[in-house]
């Protein structure tokens, strides 16, 4: 009994080395890549990375503590175009709008999810649908804040200190990187921590959890507009790094990509819906030639995900390694 | 001009009330909000579309064929892919936005994002003072008042009808006293196709025929599921009409950019006071 328990214990730890060493290669390749690579390169990658922490903070709300949403993609429209109005119109610094644009989209979050979060079945998923749609309808007729289909131009890049500026590609990848790993990095902490357990237990059994004395509805709440902050503060990133800004990037497909970029990851896992991310971005991007394909390609294979593998990649692996032993 | 918006929202809502009569149905019995008839309505359109303008089909056959399709694609989806995840609801939804999502794409794939003008097939209209009706608007709401009528009829009168009541009442239930689920679940999703391929195929000719034109028709709809309650024909009509006529009148008097937006306040107020929708069940 304790040998077996001495060697899980050994092969918890020779994993945990594993997972470490994997990150180091993975965070060196990443801060090599603008180095190494074209400046088309940079810039896909640039994208993968917008969409992996979009699909990350996703998770915090629909595979850490369930409620299926269909929003993010609007949270992350609020946060660009917050962003960029604060610095167009409001003359302030990216550096100040930055951190607004994430408090607003999260206190936004709050008053839609306080409300919402009290529904039953998939009232809340409908209304979140709906209101994705509604955002899209308002950034695209609110023509003499938003510019609407003419789109916003001339977004400021942040202003350069210390001798660093932005306006260069190689720098604003690094920042986005660099926002990219402590988003994650807070994600990865806030789901191993005593209130990520709280979440999980909302999953699992919303009833139970409430029953031994959780407030379940303040929880869902915060992990929600947790998930839309960050959302929020990658639009404002995404704003001030291509610049322009256009109402359909932020339309139902956004939303819908992240959520197809999490299933195919792995929800509840953090690290598939990354993964997702990283994989549908590169496989967007190689089809280029076949736009009109893209999409087609991509709802079948969300359904070809939820019949196969609806755990995703991370199922998969699971399986496989569960088969092995 | 009241009185014309009025007419307009009458129309315009018994047709969101056509669509929304089968989601209500399919929602109520398998707790599938159908995402996917906002594509079926797409398809169908086109094929409509395609029948009248290529082949020359009479209108009257073109509608019959945008039923039998509708109902044909309904039941296959849930023949096979709902029924495979029979309880599991989070996965049921998520396959329907993608089939929402693949069939409008496909729209786009096979014939282009360009919007097609669907011919008229019943020219002029009735002109009286301080409206004008065309004959093509009386069609829709004669059309979808009678189908109305008999999805009425079938539900209380047939002995499907009766399974499918029972069913959306419980399902454990009706299955322990007998009732044949599966079929049940086949005949809720070949009406709400139905249903769907003739709603499209009886806006088509006053709006146009384009990939996206499934999505406001569908938002709507499952906001007038939402109002009417689960179960509630009557709800679901009056909860179309009702929201047909708010849009029509707020786009006129409250603003013409935000009529597609008021479908959005008017389910956050009924979710907030009236969490069961306004009807309830019958």
């Amino acid at each position: 009994m304790s040998d077996t328990a001495l060697e899980n214990k050994q092969k918890q730890k020779r994993a945990r080395t594993r997972n470490l060493i994997i990150l180091a290669v993975v965070l060196v390749v990443m801060f090599l890549i603008p180095q190494v690579t074209s400046e088309y390169v940079t810039y896909v990658v640039v994208l993968a990375i917008i969409w992996a922490i979009l699909t990350g903070s996703y998770d915090l709300t629909t595979g850490y503590t369930g409620p299926l949403t269909f929003c993010h993609g609007a949270f992350y429209g609020i946060g660009a175009y917050a962003s960029a109005l604060l610095t167009l119109k409001g003359g302030l610094s990216f550096w100040v709008a930055f951190p607004i644009s994430g408090i607003l989209v999260f206190l936004f979050a709050a008053i839609i999810g306080y409300p919402g979060l009290r529904l039953k079945g998939h009232y809340f998923a409908v209304t979140t649908f709906f209101f994705g749609h509604f955002m899209y309808l308002v950034i695209l007729n609110s023509v003499s804040l938003t510019n609407g289909p003419m789109g916003l131009r001339n977004i400021p890049p942040p202003e350069g200190f210390l001798g660093i500026t932005f306006t260069s590609l190689n720098s604003s990848y690094y920042m986005i990187l660099i926002f990219g790993i402590i988003a994650v990095a807070f994600l990865y902490f806030l789901v191993n921590s005593g209130i990520g357990k709280i979440l999980i237990s909302i999953r699992e059994n919303e009833e139970l959890s409430q029953a031994i004395g959780v407030n379940t509805a303040f929880y869902k709440v915060l992990a929600f507009s947790i998930g839309a902050g960050i959302a929020g503060l990658t639009g404002s990133l995404f704003a001030h790094f291509f610049r322009l800004l256009h109402p359909t990037t932020f339309a139902w497909m956004t939303s819908e990509m992240v959520v197809i970029m999490a299933l195919v990851g792995g929800l509840g896992t953090l690290i598939g819906p990354i993964i997702g991310a990283g994989i549908v971005t590169l496989i967007l991007e190689l089809m280029r030639f076949a736009p009109e394909f893209r999409f087609i390609i991509w709802s079948v294979a969300l359904i070809a995900v939820l019949i196969v593998e609806p755990r995703g990649l991370m199922g998969l692996v699971s399986r496989i390694r569960g088969g092995k032993k | 001009m009241f009185l014309q918006q009025l007419i307009n929202g009458i129309i315009i809502g018994a047709a969101y009330a056509l669509i929304a009569l089968g989601l209500n149905l399919i929602w109520s019995i398998t707790d599938i909000p159908d995402f996917s008839q906002g594509g079926i309505y797409v398809i169908t359109a086109y094929v409509a579309y395609f029948a009248v303008k290529m082949a020359n089909f009479p209108f009257v056959v073109s509608l019959l064929m945008a039923m039998v399709l509708g109902a044909g694609i309904a039941f296959c989806i849930e023949r096979f892919l709902y029924r495979r995840w029979t309880g599991r609801g989070r996965i049921q939804l998520l396959c329907a936005i993608a089939l929402f999502f693949l069939l409008s794409n496909m729209a786009i794939l096979l014939w282009t994002a360009k919007t097609k003008i669907f011919p008229s097939y019943l020219p002029g209209g009735i002109s009286l003072v301080g409206f004008a009706v065309s004959y093509q608007r009386i069609v829709v709401l004669a059309v979808s008042l009678s189908l109305f009528v008999a999805v009425y009829l079938f539900i209380m009168r047939t002995k499907m009808g009766k399974a499918i009541r029972a069913a959306s009442q419980d399902r454990e239930a009706a299955e322990v006293v007998g009732i044949n689920i599966s079929s049940v679940n086949s005949a809720v999703f070949m009406i709400g196709g139905a249903l769907s391929g003739t709603a499209a195929v009886l806006i088509s000719p006053l709006y146009s025929v384009f990939p996206t034109m499934g999505d406001l028709p569908l938002l709507k709809s499952l906001v007038v599921v939402i109002l009417g309650g689960f179960g509630s024909v009557a709800g679901v009509l009056i909860g179309g009409l009702g929201l047909g006529i708010v849009e029509s009148l707020g786009g006129v008097y409250i603003s013409s950019a935000y009529q597609h937006g008021f479908a959005f306040f008017v389910l956050i107020l009924v979710l907030l006071f009236f969490p069961k929708g306004l009807f309830g069940r019958v």
